[in-house]
């Protein structure tokens, strides 16, 4: 089987199953499970086309039908393509798994405008990141990845700020659409068109060099109308405030975990795809690429720290998440910003060109990182939404005892997303940094953009102490000893354990052994087609050893060796503490002795930061109480 | 791999050694000289050595909901500052500069701080949780600082290899270092901030929130925590002669050793003298304190990247 023809199943079996959902959506047991068959046979194979092209190359682009006067829809996986269709089928399958049990709990909303749409968006996505066409099928697809999406953004439509979140969010998305149709139309509308119809990717590959040298105002317009209609999309500064925050929390727990982990990727992708493999590799002469590496590191720096420090000061838990998603989009977008950056220097360079490499491959594995961890804190805050029912952390405390995987899971995934050592979310900021620092050397002001990464790495680690030690820590709350008698047990069901259980697993995997995942991307670079991004491919270190260094071994890091240095000290401390022999016991904490706890002394959220919040109201993000 | 393995590895147990002997002896400097400046007589010098002694003995209260993440923190405190002291020179080159480079350090010593932060979470009274709050805005300023110093130090010399970074020429006399002056500067005015000392001591603040994070602890634990900070000030110390006053540890290795000793004596004392003459300062204070402070780093990284 083909990888194209695997695709086109997967695509058809999403359709179909979206049909059959709808049909047996009130025979709740089973409409989960039938969904999860579906997304689960389509990801396999999917994931199969993805791994083929990987191993072996890209296949040929699969013409899937022609209408008159619309030109040809064609599908094409690559190797960019195969890495983004890895991260959306396994988040699709273990979000799929978790909605069986979770959507159970929505009793006054059906189930019938919950799977059939979650199948089509899956579809969708499947669906942009491998259609070639800019103009129509592009939009075709789009559409089929967000109007089911905004139907699960308003899937609580009784609540009138969900609809409106989600009527925001529709319309940012069509704003976003006509952007990048507007700039594949600018682009296009000279050339003749080919063989290919006019809008296809490879024909606007192929007409940007004389646009590039003949007509560069053109190029720039049309970059530009990429960069935010992507930039809207992917979550960029200052258009993902204006949907982002309200969308992601709005939905149910497993579509935020697809929409923060998976579908702003797309934006990414598109960005990736606009600005490195658009140009082609002999055109680097007369492409400004450090100009644009200045403004796309710039908006990705100014993204990652408005967007943390915005989200600081949430206090609600998926407000807060979403906020994040857009401080980790500006690291990504940081990574792109820096390779653009050092392109110009890596024809003549060697230590450029890995750094140019490194920064690249240091977004896309942000990418990988913060689908697989920010999935993972959604659907931990879905878990805790399940079991108390509020989003607000000034209401929940101590679920550590009453939730101890969950609790562990969300542990996990915040010293990912926040950067501690030997998580992910390090290992690719590591690679992030390591580019853009010595990166200064090529272009000084990288290091200043490092510099504020690092910085905004500290606020992301103090906003999950935050999350994690209001929920899961601090005392039990009022709330969380009054659902504690209702239900007996807070503890969500295996089948809401299990995808936390893999993703937390795979943060670890990529924490501990980074260069796996950089041997994947890797791979992905060098079988993607044509343009400056598969140029960078050879460019990447990438040793067979556990270690992962920068251009000649003037940066490294080997997160195993690390651990066990780690562990044999925990053990030593651990060896210390046991040997006076001292005897534990347990004891209310000390209160001064006058008064009892109760929820009024219970030290929540809000009171967590004051000084800096208060110092850093000019940088925006109202939170809600 | 086996030859620089086991080299690696018999530094590394010397560094720990090391650090684990010296840090209480360095605290009871600190104790004895605060108290003479104050015109008290003071513990004897090895007093921290029978505290640390005394409390593994003593009974271990858990007050918090979730008893086992206080153990790991606990243990979590001391484990990241020995694993730190893997990735500093002491007397010999880091033992570990094929396993991490200036940038892990600096995560690794943020790791240091979350340790703290958690266990004063997991404890979950109040007065901790005032404490976690400060402790983590001071952490927030205070971090992006080191950063400067060590990426000021990458950029000089085009690498972020520890012993390049460390050891090397970010204090290097052969012309005007003045983005490295500029730092030094700034890091010796963060460093009592670094290492948690009066008058930037607000997290624990023992006359106001009683210790903050470690309220709840006893017995081990707080042994365990109190072991941590000796030992982070030293470490902090060695790694700032490291990336500052590198001289001398080429030397053979008593003679580099007694060299390091003596600089991080200097560094104690003159955490001792400003800690024993200031007033602690309140938060919002601190935290202007640092961001001046990041202002002048900021300023130190502009003159590195024009070529300072």
């Amino acid at each position: 089987m083909t990888p194209n023809l695997a695709f086109v199943y997967a695509l058809s079996i999403c359709l179909a199953g979206s049909l059959v959902t709808l049909l047996v959506s009130r025979w709740k047991p089973v409409v989960g499970w039938l969904a999860f068959l579906c997304v689960f046979s389509s990801s396999s194979l999917v994931i199969y086309a993805a791994l083929t092209v990987l191993l072996s190359g890209a296949a040929p682009a699969l013409t899937l039908f022609s209408l008159a006067g619309l030109g040809t829809c064609r599908l094409a996986i690559d190797g960019l393509s195969a890495i983004l269709l890895l991260l959306i089928a396994v988040i699709a399958v273990l979000s799929s798994i978790y909605s069986v049990r979770y959507m159970v709990h929505y009793t006054e909303y059906g189930l019938g405008r919950y799977y059939p749409y979650f199948l089509l968006f899956v579809a969708g996505m499947y669906g942009i990141v491998v259609v070639t066409d800019l103009m129509v099928y592009f939009c075709a697809f789009w559409q089929l990845m967000t109007l089911p999406s905004y139907a699960l953004v308003r899937f609580e439509s009784k609540k009138q700020e969900n609809v409106r979140a989600a009527n925001r969010y529709l319309l940012m998305m069509e704003l976003s659409c006509g952007l990048v149709m507007a700039g594949a139309g600018l682009l296009g509308s000279g050339s003749q068109p080919g063989a290919l119809g006019r809008y296809e990717f490879d024909s606007l590959a192929a007409n940007m060099s004389s646009v590039l040298s003949a007509d560069s105002f053109t190029a720039i317009a049309a970059l530009l109308l990429f960069l935010v209609g992507f930039g809207i999309k992917a979550g960029m500064w200052p258009f993902g405030q204006l949907w982002l925050p309200a969308a992601h929390p709005a939905a149910p727990s497993p579509v935020s975990a697809l929409l923060s982990g998976v579908m702003i990727k797309t934006g990414v992708y598109g960005l990736m795809r606009s600005f490195l493999w658009l140009i082609p590799a002999d055109d680097l002469a007369s492409y400004p690429a450090a100009a644009w590496g200045l403004v796309i590191g710039v908006l990705g720096t100014a993204t990652l720290f408005f967007g943390t420090i915005q989200a600081l000061k949430q206090e609600e838990s998926k407000r807060l998440l979403a906020f994040h998603s857009i401080g980790q989009v500006g690291y990504i977008l940081l990574g792109l910003g820096a390779c653009l950056a050092l392109l110009p220097a890596a024809s003549t360079s060697d230590s450029a060109r890995v750094l140019a490499a490194m920064a690249l491959a240091g977004a896309l594995f942000h990418t990988i990182n913060h689908g697989l961890f920010k999935s993972l804190l959604f659907l931990n805050a879905g878990s805790v939404l399940f079991a108390t029912g509020t989003q607000s952390l000034n209401r929940i405390g101590g679920l550590f005892k009453f939730m101890p995987v969950t609790g562990v899971m969300t542990l996990i995934a915040s010293f990912s997303i926040a950067g501690v050592p030997l998580f992910n979310g390090f290992a690719s900021k590591w690679t992030i940094y390591v580019s853009t620092v010595l990166g200064s050397r090529t272009a000084p002001y990288l290091a200043v953009l490092a510099l504020f990464a690092i910085l905004t790495s500290a606020i992301t680690l103090a906003s999950f102490i935050k999350f994690f030690g209001s929920a899961f820590l601090s005392r039990t709350s009022q709330l969380v000893k009054q659902r504690l008698e209702e239900k007996k047990r807070l503890e969500v069901d295996w089948t809401m354990l299990v995808p936390q259980l893999v993703l937390a697993s795979g943060c670890l995997v990529f924490g501990l052994f980074p260069q796996t995942a950089l041997r994947l991307l890797k791979a992905g670079l060098a079988t993607s087609e044509h343009g400056l991004g598969a140029t960078l491919a050879d460019g990447l270190p990438v040793s067979g050893g556990l270690a992962v260094a920068g251009p000649g071994g003037h940066a490294l890091i080997v997160p195993f060796v690390l651990a066990l240095v780690l562990v044999s000290m925990l053990l030593l401390a651990r060896t210390l503490s046991r040997s006076g022999g001292s005897q534990r016991r347990v004891a209310i904490p000390w209160l001064c002795g006058y008064a009892l706890e109760s929820e009024a002394n219970r030290y929540t959220a809000h009171g967590l930061y004051g000084e800096v919040k208060r110092y850093l109201r000019w940088a925006g993000g109202t939170a809600r109480r | 791999m086996t030859e620089s393995a086991l080299w690696a590895i018999v530094t590394g147990v010397a560094n720990v050694i090391l650090v684990l002997a010296a840090a209480p002896f360095c605290e009871g400097i600190i104790r004895k000289v605060t108290a003479r400046v104050q015109s008290r007589q003071g513990p004897p010098i090895w007093q921290p050595y029978l505290d640390i002694l005394k409390l593994l003995g003593k009974e271990d209260i858990e007050s918090g909901e979730s008893p086992g993440l206080q153990r790991l923190s606990a243990y979590l405190s001391l484990a990241a500052v020995l694993t730190l002291a893997w990735f500093v020179p002491m007397g010999a080159a880091a033992p570990l500069t094929k396993a991490g480079d200036a940038i892990l350090v600096i995560y690794l010593l943020t790791l240091c701080g979350v340790s703290t932060l958690l266990a004063g979470l997991a404890a979950g009274s109040t007065y901790s949780l005032f404490g976690v709050s400060r402790e983590m805005m001071a952490m927030l300023t205070l971090e992006p600082l080191l950063a400067v110093g060590v990426i000021v130090g990458a950029v000089e010399t085009g690498s972020l290899r520890l012993d390049d970074v460390l050891n090397a020429s970010v204090y290097s006399l052969a012309a005007w270092p003045l983005a490295g002056i500029l730092m030094l500067v700034v890091l010796l005015f963060s460093l009592q901030a670094f290492v948690g000392r009066v008058p930037f001591d607000t997290a624990e603040a023992e006359t106001e929130i009683m210790e903050g994070p470690l309220i709840e602890y006893s017995g081990p634990k707080l042994g365990l925590f109190k072991y941590a900070q000796m030992s982070k000030l030293f470490v902090y110390c060695a790694l700032l002669v490291g990336l500052f006053a590198p001289w001398g540890s080429q030397w053979p290795y008593p003679l580099a050793l007694l060299v390091l000793l003596a600089k991080i004596g200097v560094l104690v004392l003159l955490i001792t003298l400003v800690g024993a003459t200031h007033a602690r300062y309140r938060i919002d204070q601190a935290i202007r304190y640092y961001a001046a402070l990041f202002v002048l780093s900021l300023v130190a990284l502009t003159l590195a990247l024009v070529g300072f």
